[in-house]
């Protein structure tokens, strides 16, 4: 398959990956004053190297054009130095993706920047991915993402221990139901300031949240480090008006769970799609033909539950893990 | 198969029996009922321990039982089940699809050619194929089978080729087997008959299991199987039920029931050889099948289909089910690859098949006009439209290839029949049986046989004839056959139009009057529209335009378009997918409207229905995300494709379009701050996510509780006993009464509903309640599996019930049991050149990644029946998943640690692991290994089993190397040892390694000397000796050859199919070379030679011969030397005077010695003479001797008498 840009490009080499289809990838940035992969887009690509088997990477001489032939995963025990334009999030998130379809179950060891603005935090994928991922029966001890160190942008020096176990074949669900809160827990940290910051933090987020409920505890995590992150309440309220079942960082992490399923229905209620999700959409009807329906549900008159919801549905590929080894 | 009058039971009237009845009667039926109280002793526990295992044992079987449940996927309208009837050849195989056909559909199909598909009953349809004798098509047809018919000649017994069915059948998921004994009529002596049917049956059970259902067909009649025993068969046929296979289930796949080649006419005009574009049609089985996917068709490689599109059902089923048995209406027919199809609708034109007669007369149904309507509706090149919508040929082709099969067949059997081998299948335990049937009547069987054989052929000559004869007769006439042909074309939902249409087109060219027909063909058309659809013309320009545009146009678009479109579907390719759907649609409606529709009468309301769900609820998501390509951005801008005019797009700028290209890649959805949160209201708008905002209506804390109140409200306090009833209690009452009062009056009938409902949840609630207490006890964890399977299922068939077929196909693939038409391009020219129906194509689906290649570790096991052992790199045939194909594995064994060691040949009698460069498949899945595939020449072909145990693109087969060296200098334990390494390097890279010698000395190798280059200084634990020879044990990796050969056999010329032979063994090409290497000398067996063993001469020291005694003393008799010179005597040379004495004096002696000699034999005589005399003097002597003792001893025994009695008388007296 042919795509043009680097757009996506996560994407598309994790659904490669999956599907077993070669990928070609043109004009990347050409137009651009510095043109190719970018340091960071290099290191992903040494990532997927190292989960896999009989990878084949072919990158031409200015990075414009790459071929990539997919391996087998592998998975097993990776160590992997992350590059820090991006920060751990963006590494972590392609492994979500393949860690339940590796022939040995995957531990993996991701150093650099753990929180940064652009990316999903590690924090928010532990929180997040670890509980959607259970509901898909991928559970059991070996599932965590265990924040080591934490790192900041331009020196990194955080670590993160992702492991996971593998499946034969993920479970279809049924996530239509986005239940209510009852409390919230959360992770408020700085790093190289005075230890007071956190704690202030905390006191401002309370505040606003406590106009709904009084359940709220938030942890505070001091380290050395550069700088600190305002993590903001408001930001939880707007996912949250906008939210389904699902946050929108994991939509497409749920609607690839759900592609590999099974040959049956599937059905999760996800806020308004995301860009990224919807790109995601595309690929994901590129490389197995799979379509899923998406029905709108507008918010009924005298419910208050923030944002249009989307009801995706559909029926999984019937795909297996191919390289898990059977005794 | 008759049944037998059997007596009726007699109630007894009296005596005993009677009598204990009749007080039983009297008793009532109490001693029944407690059995338990009335003999307790039976019912005791008489041992703990036994009890304990009784009910282990009755768990465990229980437990047995299980099995893990799968989601049922079943179709609701599931495809025909496939029914193969296999057999070697000349044992009934064609004649028995011949006789079912006719017992289900009453129709006579002279020549079985590729799938017939019929419908069997209400609910079953039959697709019918016959496997040829051909290992490649046993292969394949296992793979797609529900039901085999194994047809076994009784006559003859067993052949290898049911056995090698069999197996084939195991390895890839068993589908339902039924025996069938045919030529059960040879057999003169029933007693014989009775014996080998017992024998085959048991025989049987043995391979497929227990109880297994054989099938007696005995005699013919006319050609024909005895039609009350096809009656029955057919009967199990019909009801038999069927186990998913995994291997299915989770594999899309059609056996192809009819093929058309598209290529472009001119492109075959100039390259005979060109890759042709093919579309194969039959319906789907197994799972959804995707749109683009990959397909193998076994037996000629992998394809990536370019269009899958359905078609209305060629054999529908009977739509409604009221009446008890199908009227002959409804048995349809449909054979495309035999000439049986009637009317077939593609998605750009309709195929009649004519009668073969007229096959060169046939004519395309669509009007003229239409055909420009469609030309002006396209996008594509004029040329290639044009080759699409060309009219095919396929009766004329077949007929062709019918008679011209036909005749070499018969012949070729008159050969076959006289020089045929037939693979009897013995086995040893059914030697002895076979002996002693042979012994009644071996000879007279094979008589009957022969004759038996000569008459079949007679009668398949007569049949031969007959046949050609027909077609002859239809080539001349409409004769009888083509008038069924017609009958099964009427249920085919045929427009009416289009039957007329012919004969008119007929009449034109009977006439030759073209400008009148054609006007005639337009009033027909106009009477149509007028039935039908009124605006058809209208409709073709403004399909035209509609894929440019935009999307709110397009809909409404569609909207007028709804009554737009024909009868006849033209070609809108280029439409947007929704389009298509209500065109369609539309056409189906037009069908009913036309009256001969008879499938699914409510589908255009369900459709319009649908429809109008659709748009109300699917906004534009779904082509936002889907719709028009890649390049609409949701949250960019809407403006992004405006248009000019409808027509032109605005060509963006490079720049822009790049720049979204190379976006950034985050997953992180930036909220848009357009929500203050700080605002009260804004903030309220998300109160209802907490706990602490408003519930709904079913989960409300408070509604439950009363709910609760509801269920468990009444209760009674048992100390004061005062009875508390629940609060609604008496409202409910109340209700009651108040329903019960205003039953009359219809404005509050809503109200009763509300409460009837009330009432019912209520009821549900305290049942689901009770049973969730109830059974808590029994629901265990399986059951609990299984109830969650089961939701799946009916979820699976509810989601998309409702949604129309064309975009439900979208989302779920197009499902099985459709008819589709998929199209294959860039297939080899020989798969159309030389196509042959009698094989089947099977288009299997493939998997995600499953068409890449790769290593794959198998476990194997040679086949017990097998005859030889099989060699690492030797190339061999597998069957995995749907393939066929040659590569070249490398067995190996696991060693204690894990370790894969190569081995040269398989083990004889165990599992061993095989490595192989082939098909990615997924893991579990069963695989057969040939040999060959061409000729038989092993006595049991199936050379290997096995299953896929792991995938991966590296191999970690090791074999087993041995260095030797040899010391050249020996210390205490150190040695210097030469010859195992060549350079100083090696040498380097094993130092440590641990070494050993021959004898068991253990070593280690230390350093690297600078010269001789590769020798070394090792240390061992002993002192070595020259003559020792050291060696270091070493894993050497190896490698798997990249060989993964499909297996071509489709692509053979007609006949030659069984042929394909790819890459030869190596013991083949020796032998197929004449090379024959010469053995290594030393190995060779020579002549034993046996040297004579030489002893030394004893040694006796000295001190003990002196210590012996005289008689053991070594004696010292030393050989006799020569005697010296001086003491031989001197020879003697006579005078001659002294000669003269000499010779007087010889012959005097010898006078004097034959004097002497005579005069010794006259003494000798006269001696003899006198010992006589002597002897008969003797024997007188002796004989008075004997006398004279005779008379003394009567004397003597006298006096002794006379003494005896004197002394008696003595005593006597004394007494």
């Amino acid at each position: 398959m042919e795509f043009e840009g680097c757009n996506c490009f996560r994407q598309r080499l994790v659904l490669s990956t999956l599907s077993g289809k070669r990928v070609k990838i043109r004009n990347i940035r050409s137009k651009d004053d510095n043109p190719g992969l970018r340091d960071f887009e290099a290191s992903f690509i040494r990532l997927l190297d190292k989960v896999t088997n009989g990878t084949r990477i072919e990158i031409n001489q200015t990075g414009t054009v790459l071929f990539y032939q997919p391996g087998l995963l592998y998975g097993g025990s990776v160590e992997h130095e992350c590059n820090v334009q991006r920060s751990i999030g963006y590494y972590l998130e392609a492994l979500l993706m393949l860690a339940p379809f590796m022939k040995t179950p995957l531990r993996a060891v991701l150093k650099g920047v753990t929180n940064d603005p652009t990316d999903p935090s590690v924090d928010l994928l532990k929180v997040t991915a670890i509980p959607l991922m259970k509901k898909f029966g991928i559970d059991g001890d070996g599932l965590e993402i265990k924040v080591l160190k934490r790192g900041m942008a331009p020196a990194g020096g955080g670590e993160v221990l992702f492991t996971c176990p593998v499946r034969r074949s993920m479970k279809p669900v049924h996530l239509t139901e986005p239940g209510k809160i009852k409390r919230i827990r959360g992770t408020a940290f700085s790093v190289r300031v005075s230890p007071q910051m956190a704690n202030r933090i905390v006191d401002s987020a309370r505040s606003i949240l406590n106009k709904f409920i009084p359940d709220i505890y938030i942890y505070t995590d001091h380290m050395k480090g550069p700088c600190f992150d305002p993590t903001d309440s408001n930001l939880y309220f707007s996912s949250l008006f906008q939210g389904g079942c699902v946050d929108s960082t994991n939509q497409s992490l749920s609607l690839l769970y759900m592609t590999l399923g099974q040959q049956d229905v599937s059905k999760t209620l996800l806020g308004p799609l995301s860009p990224y999700t919807v790109e995601f959409l595309r690929h994901i009807r590129d490389f197995f033909q799979i379509m899923f329906k998406i029905e709108q549900q507008k918010p009924g008159e005298d419910e208050q539950k923030g944002g249009e919801k989307v009801l995706m549905t559909c029926v999984g590929a019937g795909y297996s893990n191919i390289n898990k080894t059977i005794k | 198969m008759e049944k037998k009058e059997q007596k009726r039971h007699q109630h007894k009237h009296s005596g005993p029996k009677a009598d204990k009845k009749n007080r039983k009667k009297e008793q009532g039926t109490e001693p029944e009922r407690d059995e338990r109280k009335r003999n307790p002793r039976a019912f005791s526990v008489q041992s703990a321990v036994r009890m304990a295992k009784t009910f282990h044992r009755t768990q465990d079987i229980k437990t047995k039982k299980h099995h893990i449940p799968l989601v049922d996927r079943t179709p609701l309208e599931p495809p025909p089940v496939v029914v193969v009837v296999m057999g070697p050849p000349k044992v009934g195989k064609s004649t028995l699809i011949r006789c079912l056909i006719k017992n289900y559909t009453r129709q006579k199909l002279s020549d079985i050619c590729g799938p017939v598909t019929i419908v069997s009953g209400k609910k079953r349809r039959l697709t019918f194929i016959e496997c040829n004798n051909d290992i490649n098509s046993m292969i394949d047809l296992a793979k797609v089978a529900d039901l085999v018919l194994m047809l076994i000649d009784a006559s003859f017994g067993f052949e290898m080729e049911t056995f090698e069915f069999l197996n084939i059948c195991q390895v890839h998921g068993f589908p339902r087997v039924m025996g069938v004994l045919t030529h059960l009529d040879t057999f003169k002596n029933n007693k014989t008959l009775s014996k080998t049917k017992k024998r085959l049956k048991h025989r049987f059970w043995t391979e497929v299991y227990q109880g297994a259902k054989l099938f007696y067909l005995s005699g013919m009649v006319y050609g024909e199987y005895q039609t009350q025993e096809v009656k029955n068969l057919g009967r199990f046929i019909s009801v038999m039920k069927f186990r998913p296979l995994v291997w299915r289930t989770s594999h899309p796949y059609v056996v192809a029931d009819r093929m058309e080649d598209l290529t472009d006419p001119e492109d075959i005009r100039l390259n005979p050889k060109c890759d042709r574009t093919v579309s194969l049609y039959g319906y789907l089985r197994g799972t959804f099948l995707k749109n683009k996917c990959q397909v193998h068709i076994p037996g000629v490689g992998d394809f990536s289909v370019a269009d899958v599109s359905f078609l209305p059902d060629p054999c529908p089923l009977p739509e409604v089910i009221k009446k008890r048995a199908l009227n002959v209406k409804e048995r349809l027919l449909y054979a495309p690859m035999a000439g049986v199809g009637g009317l077939v609708y593609d998605k750009d034109a309709v195929y009649i098949d004519m009668p073969s007669g007229h096959g060169s007369q046939q004519q395309e149904v669509r009007p003229t006009t239409e055909l420009v309507q469609s030309l002006i509706g396209t996008q594509a090149t004029l040329d290639a439209k044009m080759a699409a919508s060309k009219v095919s040929l396929t009766c004329l082709m077949f007929s062709v290839l019918i008679v011209r099969k036909q005749n070499p067949m018969e012949s070729r059997e008159w050969d076959e029949r006289a020089q045929r081998e037939r693979r009897r299948a013995v086995f040893a335990d059914e030697d002895d049986d076979d002996d002693d049937d042979d012994d009644g009547d071996g000879e007279q069987e094979s008589d009957e046989e022969e004759d038996e054989e000569e008459d079949d052929e007679e009668d398949e000559d007569e049949e031969g004839v007959t046949t050609l004869k027909k077609h002859d007769k239809t080539a001349a006439e409409t004769a009888a056959p083509p008038v069924k042909k017609q009958k099964c074309e009427v249920p085919m939902e045929m427009p009416a139009f289009a039957d007329s249409d012919d004969e008119l087109e007929k009449s034109e060219e009977d006439e030759s009057e073209e400008d009148e027909s054609e006007e005639e063909e337009e009033n027909e058309e106009n009477e149509e529209m007028e039935e039908g659809e009124p605006a058809k013309k209208s409709s073709g320009p403004d399909s035209g335009l509609c894929s440019e545009d935009d999307d709110e146009d397009e809909e409404e678009d569609s909207d007028t378009d709804e009554d737009g479109d024909g009868t006849v579907k033209s070609k809108m390719s280029s439409k947007h997918p929704e389009e298509e759907n209500i065109d369609t649609d539309d056409a189906e409606m037009g069908y009913e409207t036309a009256g001969a529709l008879r499938w699914k009468e409510d589908l255009a309301q369900k459709a319009t229905e649908a429809y109008l769900r659709h748009q109300l609820a699917a906004p534009n998501l779904r082509k936002l995300v889907y719709g028009t390509g890649e390049h609409i951005n949701l949250w960019d801008d809407s403006n992004d494709e405006e248009e000019l005019g409808g027509l032109f797009k605005v060509n963006r700028p490079e720049k822009s379009k790049k720049v979204r290209a190379d976006a950034m890649d985050c997953s992180r959805f930036q909220p848009d701050n357009s929500h203050d949160w700080d605002q009260e209201e804004v903030r309220s708008s998300i109160r209802d996510c907490f706990v602490t905002g408003k519930w709904e209506e079913d989960k409300d804390a408070a509604t439950l509780l009363k709910e609760d109140e509801e269920l468990y409200g009444d209760f009674e306090d048992l100390e004061t006993g005062q009875v508390h009833k629940g609060g609604n209690d008496d409202e409910i009452n109340g209700d009651d009464d108040d329903d019960e009062e205003e039953e009359a009056p219809q404005v509050k009938l809503d109200d009763d509903e509300v409460q009837k409902n009330k009432r019912l949840e209520k009821k549900r609630r305290l049942k689901e309640r009770f049973d969730a207490q109830y059974d808590d006890g029994d629901a265990t964890y399986f059951d609990d599996l299984k109830e969650e399977m089961q939701k799946q299922a009916e979820l699976n068939r509810q989601e998309f019930e409702d949604v129309d077929d064309e975009i439900r196909v979208q989302y779920e693939g197009f499902r099985p049991g459709m008819y589709v038409r998929v199209e294959i391009p860039a297939l080899p020219c020989e798969f159309v050149t030389n196509f042959d129906p009698h094989y089947p194509i099977i288009l299997g689906g493939l998997g995600p990644s499953e068409g890449n290649v790769g290593y794959l570790q198998m476990r194997l096991k040679k086949h017990r029946w097998h005859n030889r052992i099989l060699k690492t790199r030797d190339p061999l045939i597998l069957s995995l998943g749907w393939r066929r194909f040659q590569t070249i594995p490398l067995y190996y064994i696991e060693d204690h640690n894990g370790r894969h060691r190569l081995l040269k040949y398989t083990p004889e009698h165990m599992h061993c692991g095989a490595t192989i460069w082939g098909p990615i498949t997924p893991q579990g899945t069963g695989f057969l290994a040939v040999q060959t595939v061409g000729g038989i020449k092993a006595s049991f072909r199936i050379a290997a089993t096995g299953v896929v145990l792991d995938l991966d693109k590296s191999v970690t087969i090791v074999k087993k190397l041995k260095l030797i060296g040899y010391p050249y200098k020996i210390f205490k334990n150190t040695s210097f040892i030469q010859g195992m390494f060549n350079t100083v390097l090696e040498v380097a890279k094993f130092e440590g390694a641990s070494i050993r010698t021959v004898s068991g000395i253990k070593g280690q190798i230390k350093k690297a000397l600078r010269t001789p280059p590769g020798a070394f200084r090792a240390t061992f634990e002993d002192r070595l000796l020259m003559s020792d020879i050291v060696f270091l044990r070493s894993w050497y990796p190896a490698s798997v050859p990249q060989l993964y050969n499909p297996v071509t056999s489709l692509l053979m010329p007609v006949g030659q199919k069984e042929t394909w032979a790819g890459m030869r063994t190596l013991g083949q090409l020796k032998h197929d070379l004449g090379i024959r290497n010469k053995p290594n000398q030393d190995s060779l067996y020579k002549p034993v030679v046996r040297q004579v063993r030489h002893f030394n001469p004893l040694h006796i020291p000295k001190e003990l011969q002196k210590a012996l005694p005289f008689k053991n003393k070594p004696k010292q008799m030393q050989a006799k030397g020569k005697t010296p010179r001086d003491l031989q005597r001197p020879a003697v040379v006579r005078e001659p005077h002294e000669k003269k004495v000499a010779a007087l004096l010889d012959a005097l002696s010898s006078v004097y010695a034959y004097k002497n000699k005579k005069a010794r034999a006259e003494q000798h005589a006269k001696h003899k003479e006198f010992l006589k005399q002597k002897e008969k003097q003797e024997a007188e002597r002796q004989k008075r001797m004997k006398e004279e003792r005779k008379k003394t001893y009567r004397a003597m025994g006298q006096k002794e008498k006379k003494k005896l009695k004197s002394s008696l008388k003595g005593a006597s007296k004394d007494n």
